[in-house]
């Protein structure tokens, strides 16, 4: 009797994991099946989401707040301090303002890139139970979103779209370990690799074995073949720590992303890449140039020694 | 396992799936995440027999599966808790009748769930997928322990009662 009973067990433990690895094996073949699966659970749960996310968000931001009060309050006085210093630089020579303001035209991404873009709002993040980094947006096929577009914050680049039904998608976020994004150095427009470590920080690795990295270089996206799955010229993150292994054949980096991941609460979805100059990344808005023109009026006079009448007009016109 | 009671429990593990992915995960635990889901299933599996666990395992990775922010090939979830399930249900006399002591019970849940993920890490580098730096992964590992352990003791009288309500007399 017992036997029977344990035959049964090892016929039913046999089963099941033949099922599952039935299951596994579809899904790595490419059977369209599993996807389907997940996308109607998405379905089914973006209503839920976005009404937990309205009534519970509040609560995640607290404890948000409350784990990253440390590092907030540091960062802020780090901010003041600099801002303070910043401040009397710019009193102190007019050409700081001139930079300051080259810096502002940098950092005013989507509106100088020419990005059409799709606000949306992050109502999940990714499950605890898997080691994926994701989130989930309220914005989907709908509002024009595809698979595989830009997304990016208001301090750069966020991730890429992986998963979208018709009222939501899902946003592979760029720390995810499976994240790899063509990067370019603004200084020297050497081109690497960038990849996502899970925390906070990056790694880069140069492809050019004559290219340099200097800590504190920024970083922008290469931008991919139409524009798909990333747009040019998107800030990414900066230069933090150089890796000075002498066995590497590339040089690598470690990179700190502009945007924090942690605290995401509005995306931007890009939608259409600018249609000027798509491969040309971040590049500071040419400042109007001044010109005076002085025109001579002749004025009848006596004297022998001709005057110039101090009345200019002035035009103003772009480089 | 009757019919019943394979259905209420899928209708069960689909309810605490919903709340793991639109309420818990919006949370930002300190120390890695927390995943109620997993720890739930987990004592599920616990308080079954030898062929209610592997039931009740694979029917809960089936759901966790479902999980459309998983890079995971589907059934991976479902073969690693049927996996979990066995062990539990071949090496639970061990430790004599453990749901009746809550101390060894959160141990065992919160054993399980590290378990459970680490089977998840190993058999992910088997099939090719990206798990992150070694550091990073055992802050995921431990922070999941440490949040089962705290969380598990709050959560076991509700489940004990939803549990008695679910069985038959016949079960009972």
């Amino acid at each position: 009797m017992a036997q029977g009973s344990g035959n049964r067990s090892r016929l039913l433990l046999v089963i099941l994991l033949v099922t599952a690895l039935f299951f596994v094996t579809l899904d790595l073949r490419g059977v369209s099946l599993t996807k389907g699966s997940r996308s109607v659970t998405q379905t089914m749960l973006s209503p839920v989401q976005k009404t937990v996310s309205t009534i519970f968000s509040p609560l995640g931001r607290f404890l948000s707040d409350v784990k990253n009060f440390g590092k907030t309050k540091a960062e802020l006085d780090q901010a003041l301090a600099e801002n303070k210093k910043l401040s009397s630089q710019l009193v102190l020579a007019s050409e700081t303002k001139g930079e300051s303001a080259q810096l502002n035209g940098v950092l005013d991404l989507a509106g100088r890139g020419g990005y059409k873009v799709v606000a949306a709002r992050v109502i999940g993040h990714g499950s605890a139970s898997s080691f994926s980094q994701t989130i989930t947006i309220n914005q989907g096929s709908r509002s024009g979103i595809k698979n595989d577009m830009t997304v990016i914050s208001q301090n750069g680049l966020v991730g890429l779209v992986k998963n979208v039904t018709s009222t939501s998608a899902i946003v592979l976020l760029m720390s995810d370990p499976s994240f790899k994004v063509g990067v370019k150095i603004t200084r020297s427009q050497s081109i690497g690799i960038l990849q996502g470590q899970g925390n906070g920080s990056y790694s880069l690795v140069l492809l050019d074995p004559a290219g340099t990295i200097k800590v504190g270089d920024n970083l922008v996206t290469n931008g991919s073949d139409n524009n798909h799955p990333f747009i040019p010229g998107v800030p990414v993150g900066q230069v933090t720590v150089l890796d000075n292994s002498t066995a590497a054949l590339a040089q690598s980096a470690t990179v700190e992303s502009y945007a924090n991941l942690n605290d995401l609460g509005v995306v931007s979805v890009v939608l259409a890449a600018p249609t000027v100059a798509p491969s040309v990344p971040l590049r500071p808005t040419p400042n109007p140039t001044v010109t005076v023109l002085v025109t001579p009026t002749p004025t009848p006079s006596t004297s022998t020694t001709p005057t110039v009448s101090p009345s200019p007009t002035t035009s103003i016109k772009k480089k | 396992m009757s019919p019943t009671r394979i259905f209420s429990t899928l209708a069960f593990l689909f309810i605490l799936f919903t709340i793991q992915e639109s309420a818990i995960s919006l949370i930002h635990f300190p120390i890695a995440g927390f995943s109620l889901y997993l720890a739930v299933a987990i004592s599920l599996i616990a308080f079954e027999d030898h062929n209610g666990s592997l039931v009740v395992g694979f029917l809960a990775g089936i759901v966790l599966d479902l999980s459309p922010t998983s890079n995971a090939p589907f059934g991976q979830w479902a073969l690693i808790l049927t996996i979990v399930g066995y062990l539990f249900a071949t090496n639970r006399e061990s430790f004599a009748d453990f749901t009746m002591s809550p101390v060894i019970f959160v141990f065992f849940v919160a054993t399980g769930v590290t378990l459970a993920l680490l089977m998840y890490l190993g058999f992910g580098s088997l099939v090719g997928e990206a798990n992150g730096s070694i550091n990073r992964d055992l802050v995921i590992l431990l922070g999941n322990a440490l949040w089962t352990i705290i969380f598990t003791p709050m959560y076991l009288p509700a489940l004990r009662t939803v549990r008695k309500i679910s069985l038959t007399s016949k079960e009972r």
